[in-house]
């Protein structure tokens, strides 16, 4: 029987490739951390696996613009292997910097389209915004999204975020009205008790509050906060368990994905 | 020798230039109203314009948030050659936004090493542009309000230039 695989792809600056390969490890699959040099020396490796995860960090330095210079390395030397895989239906998350990277190399909101269409711009506060913040997820808002990462949270959970340009901003209103109607907003920054968040608890400004957004098909997710950081109970500030387990909110993201690939 | 200076549009934010004014604020200066920040790159070697504005609407700027100049220059080789590079960033061909009082210029000393220069060469060539040529980069600052040449100046050292590794030059109409 085929085992099923996650590839976390690595580059120069990523820096959560290791917690983020635990929390897999930990939902029950195997995990291999491949540098971006590696996959571009061979293409087809890509589909040897059944997840896909680009992971934050500072990729390049977060030169020219955050994620900018390896979404030009992905868009010009793996382009169309991407894609591809985004296609095939295949789960595919980017996290922090990762999402930066599939907003601008299009892979999000749609892999089909594969042109960029929203980006991300510096916090409104000018600041580097490191801490915990409550997020409304998609399941609860419309009850319609297809993500496959999002099954199973409540309505309000929390996680960690660590961004400076965080600021998720649509081309058009269009985009964002297509976003909307596709229920393809996943989280959004929001209060303890859902409601519309002003700073601090708006963390960066994001139009529409805009946390973390999928593709319509519900494969290929792209969040701003880190899931990776928030798997065991005891991460959280407050030490309680929120979710009956031992672990967060984060472990629920990652089986999810698992449990989909496993089916 | 092709510049390359980005600007963020209008309706969006200039963060680093909103830090910049709440610097200059901090420090007791209150004639500046409005500060932007623009990045110019300068790109000598042997590049056609379509390549420079690949590099300038693929790599150097967003397409949602922000526009770009490019502009061919010429440069003697003596200039080229000299000790000091201050004549490669005096862009007076690109004309600066429409109310600006003053503009200070700043970019790193020769044999100093740029890393983001350095991520762009590599980002360059992974756009397939594989050519011999260097990339400097200029950080540039349009300031909007009146001040005097001496203020100008104690803006410019005590906020944004460190002397040791980076030379700057500023232009103003001055109060």
């Amino acid at each position: 029987m085929k085992k099923n695989k996650v590839l976390i792809l690595r580059t120069a600056g990523t820096n959560c490739d290791y917690e983020t390969q635990s929390a897999f490890e930990l939902c029950g699959i195997a995990v291999e951390r491949v540098h971006i040099s590696v996959l571009i020396e061979n293409k087809s490796k890509i589909f040897e696996y059944d997840i896909l995860v680009f992971p934050g960090g500072f990729s390049y330095g977060d030169d020219v613009a955050s994620g900018k210079v390896l979404s030009n390395e992905i868009k010009n030397k793996l382009g169309s292997e991407v894609r591809k895989f985004a296609l095939s239906g295949k789960p595919i998350i980017g996290i922090c910097n990762g999402f930066q990277v599939l907003v601008k190399i299009g892979l999000l909101p749609d892999p089909e389209l594969f042109t960029q269409v929203s980006t991300f711009s510096h916090n409104d506060y000018n600041k580097f915004e490191c801490r915990w913040v409550y997020l409304k997820t998609g399941n609860k808002i419309n009850n319609e999204s297809n993500c496959i990462w999002t099954n199973k949270l409540p309505t309000i959970v929390s996680l960690p975020i660590a961004h400076g340009e965080g600021k998720f901003i649509p081309k058009n209103k269009s985009i964002l009205n297509s976003l909307n109607k596709n229920n393809q907003i996943v989280f959004r920054y929001s209060s303890k008790d859902g409601n519309i968040p002003r700073y601090p608890l708006d963390p960066n400004g994001s139009v529409d509050n805009i946390a973390g957004i999928c593709n319509k098909k519900g494969n290929v997710f792209g969040l701003m906060p880190h899931p990776e950081r928030y798997i065991f109970h005891m991460q959280h500030p407050s030490r309680k368990n929120f979710t009956g387990k031992n672990h967060g909110w984060g472990k629920i993201i990652f089986q999810n994905a698992v449990d989909f690939v496993n089916r | 020798m092709f510049k390359i200076e980005v600007f963020t549009k209008e309706k969006f934010k200039n963060s680093k230039g909103e830090l910049v004014l709440s610097d200059i604020l901090s420090i007791g200066v209150r004639t500046i109203l409005k500060v932007r920040y623009s990045p110019l790159y300068v790109i000598d070697g042997n590049v056609n314009y379509s390549e420079v504005r690949t590099l300038a609407s693929e790599l150097l700027s967003d397409k949602i948030t922000e526009t770009y100049v490019c502009k061919k220059c010429i440069v003697e080789d003596t200039v080229k050659n000299s000790k000091r590079d201050v004549v490669f960033f005096d862009d007076g061909e690109i004309p600066p936004p429409v109310g600006v009082c003053s503009t200070i210029k700043i970019w790193y000393k020769k044999n100093v090493t740029d890393p983001v220069s350095e991520s762009i060469l590599k980002a360059i060539k992974d756009l397939g542009i594989v050519k011999e040529f260097k990339v400097k980069r200029v950080g540039k600052y349009y300031l909007y309000g009146k001040i005097s040449r001496i203020t100008l100046h104690n803006i410019t050292a005590k906020l944004l230039v460190n002397t040791l590794i980076q030379e700057y030059m500023v232009n103003g109409i001055y109060s």
